[in-house]
C-alpha cells in the first residue's frame, strides 16, 4: 500500500515534470540544429552555428546587453526608491498609508497593454523612447509595489529595538540604513532584485512600445528574426539565451519564490 | 506597535514621485485622450463621451468581454484544481519539494512572447515533439482554422506558463498551517477530504485570493502570448479584450484606444477593490 502510493507519487511527478520540460526540450533541440539550407550543411545536422551567429550578429549582440542594462537599471531603481518606503510602512502608521497601499495594489495589477499608449506618448514628449532608461523607469509601475512588500516584510521581521540601538550608537538615518538595515535584510534585498530583474526582463508589451528604432530588447530581436525565411533554429538559441538569467537565478531564491507573487492591501 | 508619523512620508516620496510619473500621469493623460477625437499628437478635438458610447454599444466589445470571462473562468478552474492538487501531494512528497517547486517556476522567468514561439514549434507537424506524434497516430491538430483547437492550445499553454504561481502560492500557505492543527485533526479521527476542507482550506484563504487575483487580471488581460498564436483568430474566435486594445493602437486609432484602455482600467481597478475589501473582511475576522 505504501510503496504503491510512492510509486503513484512518483509517477504523478514525472508526467508533470514532462509537461513542463516538453517545450523546454524542444527549444533546446532545436537550437542545436540547423534548420535553413545553408551551404556545406544539411538541414537537420547537429551544430553549434545557431549560438555562433548569436555571437557574430550585433543586433543580437546589443539586444542581449539592452535587456540586461534595463533590468539591471530597473533593479537598481526599485531597491533605491523602495527601501525607504518599504521602512517606513515597517515602522510607522501615518495618513494616508492605507490609500498607498491600494494605490501600489491598483499598479501591481495594472497590466502593462492598458498603460502602454498614455506612457508611450508621456515618454516619447521627455525623450525618453528608445532609451534603457524609459524602459527601466515604466517597468517601476509594477516593480515598486513588489520590491516595497518584500522589503516590508523582511524588515518588519526584524525588531524596532535593533534600530533603536543603532541610533543610540550615534548613526544618523543614511548610516543606519547602510551599515545596518541593509546588511541585516540582504537576503530580502536579493529576493526583490530577483523579481525586479525577472519581471522586467519577461515583459514584452512596454519594451516593445518604447523602442521604436533603438535599443530593442531581446524579446524584441527575436521578433525580428521572423521573416519570410525563418532561420527557427537561430530563434531558439535566441530564446535559450533569454532563458538563462532566470533559471540561473531560481536555485537563490528557491525558498522564497512565493513572495514575488504576493499580493497585498 | 507602530508608532504614528506623518513624517514617514519622506521615506515614501522618491517612489511616489516615480509612481506619479510612470502611472498617475499616463492614466490622467489616457482618460484626457478618451474624450478626444485624435488625428495627429497636436490635433485632438473634444467630442464628449462618444467614444464610451460607441464601445459600449458596439456586439463586437461585448463578444470579446465574454470570450475573455470565458477564458479567465477556464484557465482559473483548470490552473486552481490542479495546482491545489499538486501543492497537496507536495506537502505529503517533501523529498520532492525543491526540484518541483523549483522546476514549475522555470515558465515564470521565460519572456511571454516567447511561450507562444516555443508552443507553435512544439506542435509544429514536421519539427514538433508533440506536433509529429500527432501526426502518427492521424491526430488532426488545426490551431489556425479550428476555434476549439485554438482554444484548447491557449489554455494549455497558459496553464504551463502559470500553474506554478498557484502551485508555489498554495504551497506557500500549506507550509504556513501549524503541525497542531493536524494533530488535533488526527485526535478527531477526521478524513483526508475534511482536512482539507476544515483545517487546510480557511488556512489557505489568503494566498488562494492573491493567486486568484493574479491569475484573473492576467488572463482576463492576455495579449502578446494569444496574439502571437492566431492573431485572435479563426474568424475572431480569440479575440479578447486586450487584442481590440491592441488593434485600435496599432491602426494609430488613439481616440478609441484611450477610451477602451479607461474602461480596461477601471475593470482591473475594481477586481483589486473587491480583492482589498475581502481581504479587510477575513483580517478583521480573524483578529
Amino acid at each position: 500500500m505504501r510503496t504503491a502510493r510512492s510509486i503513484m507519487g512518483f509517477l504523478g511527478f514525472a508526467l508533470l515534470a514532462g509537461f513542463i520540460l516538453l517545450p523546454l526540450a524542444q527549444t533546446l533541440f532545436l537550437s542545436f540544429l540547423s534548420t535553413i539550407p545553408r551551404e556545406g550543411i544539411p538541414e537537420g545536422q547537429a551544430t553549434l552555428l545557431n549560438y555562433r551567429n548569436i555571437v557574430a550578429m550585433p543586433a543580437l549582440r546589443e539586444a542581449v546587453l539592452n535587456s540586461i542594462i534595463y533590468a539591471l537599471l530597473n533593479v537598481l531603481l526599485c531597491l533605491a526608491v523602495g527601501l525607504p518606503a518599504a521602512y517606513a510602512f515597517s515602522r510607522y502608521r501615518f495618513v494616508g498609508d492605507r490609500h498607498f497601499f491600494f494605490l501600489l495594489l491598483a499598479f501591481r495589477v495594472t497590466p502593462p497593454v492598458v498603460l502602454s499608449l498614455p506612457v508611450f506618448i508621456l515618454f516619447a514628449k521627455v525623450g525618453l523612447v528608445n532609451s534603457p532608461v524609459g524602459i527601466a523607469l515604466a517597468h517601476c509601475l509594477f516593480n515598486i509595489p513588489i520590491t516595497i512588500w518584500i522589503l516590508e516584510s523582511f524588515i518588519s521581521g526584524i525588531p524596532r529595538e535593533f534600530d533603536e540601538t543603532a541610533f543610540l550608537d550615534g548613526h544618523n538615518l543614511p548610516g543606519f540604513f547602510v551599515k545596518h538595515l541593509i546588511p541585516a535584510i540582504a537576503p530580502g534585498i536579493g529576493v526583490a532584485a530577483f523579481f525586479c530583474f525577472i519581471f522586467s526582463w519577461v515583459e514584452v508589451v512596454i519594451a516593445r512600445i518604447l523602442t521604436v528604432t533603438a535599443g530593442k530588447p531581446i524579446t524584441m530581436a527575436i521578433n525580428a528574426l521572423f521573416g519570410f525565411q525563418t532561420d527557427i533554429g537561430l530563434v531558439m538559441a535566441m530564446t535559450v539565451v533569454s532563458l538563462i538569467p532566470g533559471v540561473a537565478m531560481i536555485w537563490f531564491v528557491r525558498n522564497h519564490i512565493s513572495r514575488g507573487f504576493v499580493v497585498r492591501v | 506597535m507602530k508608532r504614528q508619523n506623518n513624517a514617514a512620508w519622506l521615506f515614501l516620496i522618491p517612489s511616489a514621485v516615480i509612481l506619479a510619473f510612470v502611472g498617475v500621469v499616463p492614466l490622467v493623460a489616457v482618460f484626457n485622450y478618451s474624450f478626444h477625437d485624435i488625428f495627429s499628437l497636436d490635433q485632438a478635438y473634444w467630442i464628449g463621451s462618444q467614444w464610451y458610447e460607441e464601445i459600449a454599444g458596439s456586439q463586437r466589445f461585448r463578444a470579446s468581454l465574454a470570450r475573455s470571462l470565458s477564458f479567465s473562468a477556464l484557465v482559473i478552474s483548470v490552473q486552481f484544481s490542479l495546482g491545489i492538487w499538486i501543492a497537496l501531494l507536495l506537502s505529503r512528497a517533501p523529498r520532492y519539494r525543491t526540484p518541483v517547486l523549483m522546476l514549475m517556476a522555470v515558465p515564470l522567468v521565460v519572456p511571454w512572447n516567447m511561450i507562444p514561439i516555443m508552443w507553435l514549434n512544439l506542435i509544429n507537424p514536421e519539427t514538433g515533439l508533440v506536433g509529429r506524434v500527432f501526426e502518427a497516430l492521424g491526430i488532426g491538430f488545426d490551431y489556425k482554422f479550428t476555434a476549439l483547437h485554438t482554444w484548447i492550445l491557449l489554455i494549455v499553454m497558459d496553464t504551463w506558463h502559470w500553474l506554478g504561481l498557484v502551485v508555489i502560492l498554495v504551497y506557500a500557505g500549506l507550509s504556513g498551517i501549524p503541525p497542531a492543527y493536524y494533530q488535533a485533526a488526527a485526535i478527531d479521527g477526521a478524513s483526508r477530504l475534511q482536512v482539507f476542507r476544515h483545517v487546510q482550506l480557511p488556512r489557505l484563504a489568503g494566498v488562494l485570493s492573491m493567486a486568484l487575483v493574479l491569475r484573473f487580471v492576467d488572463s482576463f488581460m492576455i495579449y502578446t502570448e494569444a496574439f502571437r498564436i492566431n492573431a485572435g483568430g479563426p474568424s475572431g474566435a480569440t479575440t479578447f479584450l486586450a487584442l481590440d486594445l491592441g488593434e485600435n493602437i496599432n491602426g494609430f486609432s488613439y481616440g478609441i484606444a484611450a477610451a477602451r484602455s479607461v474602461i480596461y482600467f477601471l475593470m482591473v481597478l475594481a477586481v483589486a477593490w473587491v480583492f482589498r475589501l475581502v481581504t479587510q473582511a477575513r483580517e478583521g475576522a480573524g483578529q
